[in-house]
C-alpha cells in the first residue's frame, strides 16, 4: 500500500520534475560543459579544459563586476527587507482603508521591468525629471542620477527597493497574522515591553518567512539585469556593471560564450554559496510548530 | 544604427529575448526548400517592419519574372537580429539572402558565410561608392549594395524664424570655435530671460531653446567631426581603430565644447545614451538644429508639430565629411539554392527593384541615380531632403570597417559617454577607447 502511494506521488511529481530537468538541470549542465570549450560563436568550439576559469582569476573587470554586484545585494538587501517588515507591521494594525493600501504597496511589483526602467529613468532626468524638480522645491540642485558614477547604482537600487518591498511585505503580513495572539498577551502580562515582544516573540516566529524572503531576494538581487540594461546600460564608466551584465555583454555582444559560460557558472557558485550559508543559519534559528 | 530612435526603443523591450532567442534558434530553421513541381522557396530576412511592406512588392515583382522562384520575406526585430543571425550560421539554417550592415560585415565575411557576388554584379560604378567599397573584401564584392543613408542638418523652422535667422547654404566650424557655424548656434541658444550664451547674465542651467544637440553619437555626431577636420577613424578597411589622432582628439574636443564651453547644447546628462532624450528634444522644440540620418524622418516626422528644414553639415577644416550608411543584401554562402539566390540577388541589384523601395520613400536606392525618387517622395511630405543628396557628392566616408565593431560598441559607448560629461578628456577618453576596441579584434 505504501509503495503504491509512492508511485502515485512519483507520477504526480514526474511532469514538473521534466521541466526542472529541461529548463533547468539540462541548461545549467550545458552551461558547464560550455564554459569548458574556447567557442566564439561563428567559430568551431575546442576545449581548453580549466583555460576559462583561470581566464576569470586574473580578469580586473570581473573583479569589478564582482564588487558592483555584491554592492548591489547590499544596497538593496537590508532596506527592502527592513522597510518591508515595518510594513507589514503597520499594516497589521486594524484601521480604515487597510485592504486598499496594502494592494497598493504591492502594484509596483506587478510592473514589468523594462517598462518601470524607462519610467524611473524620466523621474531620474537630471532636467526634466520629477526627482530633481521636486528637490528643487527646497533649493537642492539634484544631481545628474543615472550619468554620476557615485549615484547611478544606488538609483537602480532604489528602483528595485521601491518594487520589492511591498511585495515582501505580504508575506511578512502572512507571517504576522500567524503568530497567536495570546503569546502577546502573555508577554504584555508578564510586563514585557512592546519592543521586547518584537524583538523575543515578533521576529523569531518570522524566521520561517524571513528565510523565505531572503532567499529569494538574495538570488533575485544578484541576478539583476532589465531595470539596470534599460536605465544605465552599464554605465556610467562601468559603475553599474554588474555580473549578470557582463555575462549577457560577452555573450551576445562579443560572441565568447566559453567564456561567458564560465563566468554565469561563477555567479551559480556565488549564488549558490550564499544560499546554503542562509539554510544553515535558518535550520537552527527556525520553529515551524508553534502550535 | 540605421534609426536610433527605433533601435534605441527595441533594445529596450527586447533585450531580455536574447538568451530564449538563442535556445530557439537550436530548433529553427531559417532556409528555404525545395517544393513540389520543381518550385524552390527562397527566404530574405529584414529587420525592418515599414520596409517589409516594401519589399514584398519587390518579391511580388521578381516571382513575376521568376515564376519557379518563391521568395517568404522574413522579418526580425533589429534586437534579435544579429544573435539570431549568428546561430542560424553556426546552426547552418541562415536565410538564403538577408540584410547586412556595414559594422557587422567584417566579422561574418571573414568567416567565410556570405557568398561573392563579384561575378552576378558585373558594373558596380552604378552605385554609390562608398557603400560598394563597405561589402569590399579583399577585392571582391560581397553582398548586394541595397540602400544608403548619410547624415545632414535637420533644423525646426519655427525656431529659425522667431530668431530672425536663415539657414545659409554653407556653414562652417573649426576646432578653435571660427567658423560661421558657431554664431548662428550661438543666436538659436535663448535662457529663460531671452538671453544668449554670449550676452552677459547667460544662464546655462535655464535654457529654453538649445541652438544644437552635440551628444555621444558616433554615426551622426563625433565620426563626422572627426573626417572634415582631416582624423581618420581606423589605419586602414579590416584593419585597427585609429582615432586618436590630434585632428581626431580636437575634434572630440568641439564635440564636447559645444555643451560644456560654448553651452549651445544640452549637457551630457540630457543627452547620454541610453537614457538621454536628444532626439525627443529635437522633436518637442527644444532643439534648433539636429543632425540625423535619413532614415530618421519616417519616425520624426509623425513626431513633430514643427515644419523640418534639411541643411547639409558644417564643412570642417578638412571640407565637409558625412557619414554614408550602406545596407546591403547577402547571399548566405551555404544556401541550399545558391544559384536561385543569386538570381534574386541580380534582382535586387537591378534599378528596377531598387526604383520600387526609392520612389516609395522607403530608402535612397544605392544606386545613385534613382535617389530622385526618393526626393519626390518626401517633397510631397512637405520635407526637401535634396541637401541629402547634393552632400553624398562631396566626400563620404563610412563606419569603422573592422571586425568586432560590435564587440567594442557598449565600451565604446560607455567611455566617450565620459568624454561628453567632462570626466574624462578627449584625449585620454580617445586613447582608451582605441585600445579597448583593439583588444576586442580576434
Amino acid at each position: 500500500m505504501k509503495s503504491r502511494r509512492g508511485l502515485t506521488a512519483y507520477a504526480f511529481l514526474l511532469p514538473s520534475l521534466l521541466g526542472v530537468f529541461a529548463f533547468l538541470l539540462l541548461p545549467v549542465a550545458i552551461v558547464a560543459g560550455v564554459s569548458l570549450f574556447h567557442w566564439e560563436l561563428l567559430d568551431s568550439p575546442h576545449f581548453t579544459g580549466l583555460a576559462n576559469y583561470r581566464r576569470l582569476v586574473h580578469d580586473g573587470d570581473v573583479r569589478h563586476s564582482l564588487w558592483v554586484t555584491v554592492l548591489y545585494v547590499l544596497l538593496t538587501i537590508p532596506v527592502q527587507t527592513v522597510l518591508a517588515v515595518v510594513l507589514a507591521l503597520l499594516l497589521n494594525q486594524r484601521m480604515r482603508g487597510v485592504k486598499f493600501f496594502r494592494a497598493l504597496y504591492v502594484v509596483p511589483w506587478m510592473a514589468t521591468p523594462i517598462a518601470m526602467g524607462l519610467v524611473w529613468s524620466w523621474i531620474f532626468d537630471p532636467a526634466n525629471g520629477a526627482l530633481n524638480r521636486f528637490l528643487a522645491v527646497f533649493g537642492v540642485d539634484g544631481p545628474a542620477w543615472l550619468n554620476d558614477t557615485s549615484f547611478a547604482l544606488p538609483a537602480v537600487a532604489a528602483v528595485q527597493i521601491w518594487q520589492y518591498t511591498g511585495y515582501n511585505m505580504l508575506f511578512f503580513l502572512a507571517g504576522l497574522q500567524g503568530i497567536p495572539a495570546e503569546l502577546y498577551d502573555a508577554a504584555a502580562t508578564d510586563g514585557a515591553s512592546p519592543l521586547r515582544q518584537f524583538v523575543h516573540i515578533t521576529l523569531p516566529l518570522l524566521n520561517p518567512t524571513m528565510f523565505f524572503v531572503l532567499v529569494t531576494n538574495v538570488i533575485g538581487s544578484f541576478q539583476v539585469f532589465d531595470t539596470l540594461y534599460v536605465m544605465t546600460g552599464g554605465g556610467p564608466a562601468g559603475s553599474t556593471e554588474v555580473l549578470n551584465f557582463r555575462i549577457f555583454q560577452t555573450a551576445f555582444q562579443q560572441f565568447d560564450f566559453g567564456y561567458a559560460s564560465a563566468m554565469a557558472m561563477l555567479l551559480f557558485a556565488l549564488i549558490l554559496l550564499i544560499t546554503l550559508l542562509q539554510v544553515r543559519y535558518f535550520n537552527r534559528r527556525t520553529t515551524y510548530d508553534i502550535s | 544604427m540605421r534609426d536610433s530612435v527605433r533601435r534605441r526603443a527595441g533594445r529596450k523591450l527586447l533585450a531580455a529575448a536574447a538568451t530564449a532567442t538563442l535556445l530557439a534558434a537550436a530548433t529553427a530553421c531559417g532556409g528555404g526548400s525545395s517544393g513540389a513541381g520543381g518550385r524552390t522557396h527562397l527566404v530574405y530576412r529584414t529587420w525592418d517592419e515599414q520596409q517589409k511592406v516594401g519589399l514584398e512588392k519587390v518579391m511580388k515583382a521578381f516571382e513575376a519574372a521568376n515564376p519557379t522562384i518563391d521568395v517568404s520575406v522574413e522579418l526580425l526585430p533589429y534586437d534579435q537580429y544579429w544573435t539570431k543571425l549568428t546561430a542560424d550560421v553556426v546552426a547552418g539554417t541562415a536565410p538564403d539572402v538577408f540584410w547586412m550592415q556595414t559594422t557587422e560585415f567584417p566579422d561574418y565575411v571573414t568567416k567565410g558565410v556570405l557568398a561573392d557576388l563579384t561575378g552576378d554584379i558585373k558594373d558596380t560604378s552604378v552605385y554609390n561608392k562608398t557603400v560598394v567599397d563597405a561589402y569590399t573584401y579583399q577585392g571582391k564584392l560581397y553582398g548586394v549594395p541595397k540602400d544608403m543613408g548619410d547624415v545632414a542638418l535637420l533644423y525646426n523652422k519655427d525656431l529659425l524664424a522667431k530668431a530672425g535667422v536663415t539657414m545659409p547654404d554653407q556653414l562652417t566650424w573649426a576646432p578653435d570655435g571660427s567658423g560661421t557655424f558657431l554664431p548662428l548656434l550661438r543666436k538659436l541658444t535663448v535662457d529663460d530671460r531671452g538671453r544668449h550664451p554670449d550676452d552677459p547674465g547667460f544662464d546655462a542651467k535655464k535654457v529654453k531653446t538649445w541652438g544644437f544637440a552635440s551628444w555621444n553619437h558616433y554615426q551622426t555626431q563625433w565620426m563626422n567631426w572627426m573626417v572634415s577636420n582631416g582624423g581618420q577613424l581606423i589605419d586602414k578597411p579590416f584593419g585597427k581603430f585609429a582615432f586618436n589622432s590630434p585632428q581626431d582628439v580636437a575634434a572630440l574636443q568641439w564635440g564636447v565644447d559645444l555643451s560644456r564651453k560654448y553651452h549651445v547644447s544640452p549637457p551630457a546628462t540630457e543627452t547620454n545614451p541610453p537614457t538621454g532624450q536628444a532626439t525627443e528634444m529635437f522633436e518637442r522644440g527644444q532643439v534648433a538644429i539636429f543632425p540625423a540620418n535619413n532614415a530618421l524622418l519616417p519616425y520624426v516626422k509623425p513626431a513633430v508639430k514643427f515644419p523640418i528644414g534639411v541643411a547639409p553639415m558644417p564643412a570642417g577644416p578638412a571640407g565637409r565629411a558625412v557619414n554614408v550608411n550602406g545596407l546591403s543584401e547577402q547571399v548566405y554562402a551555404k544556401s541550399r539554392h545558391l544559384a536561385q539566390a543569386k538570381t534574386l540577388a541580380r534582382y535586387l541589384a537591378s534599378p528596377a527593384a531598387q526604383k520600387i523601395m526609392g520612389d516609395a520613400g522607403y530608402v535612397f536606392p544605392a544606386i545613385d541615380s534613382l535617389s530622385q525618387g526618393y526626393v519626390d517622395y518626401w517633397k510631397a511630405q512637405g520635407i526637401d531632403v535634396a541637401p541629402y543628396v547634393e552632400e553624398r557628392k562631396g566626400k563620404t566616408f563610412n563606419l569603422p570597417i573592422v571586425p568586432g565593431f560590435s564587440s567594442a560598441e557598449t565600451d565604446l559607448n560607455q567611455t566617450l559617454n565620459q568624454v561628453y560629461l567632462g570626466a574624462l578628456s578627449p584625449q585620454k577618453g580617445a586613447d582608451q577607447a582605441v585600445k579597448d576596441a583593439n583588444a576586442k579584434q580576434k
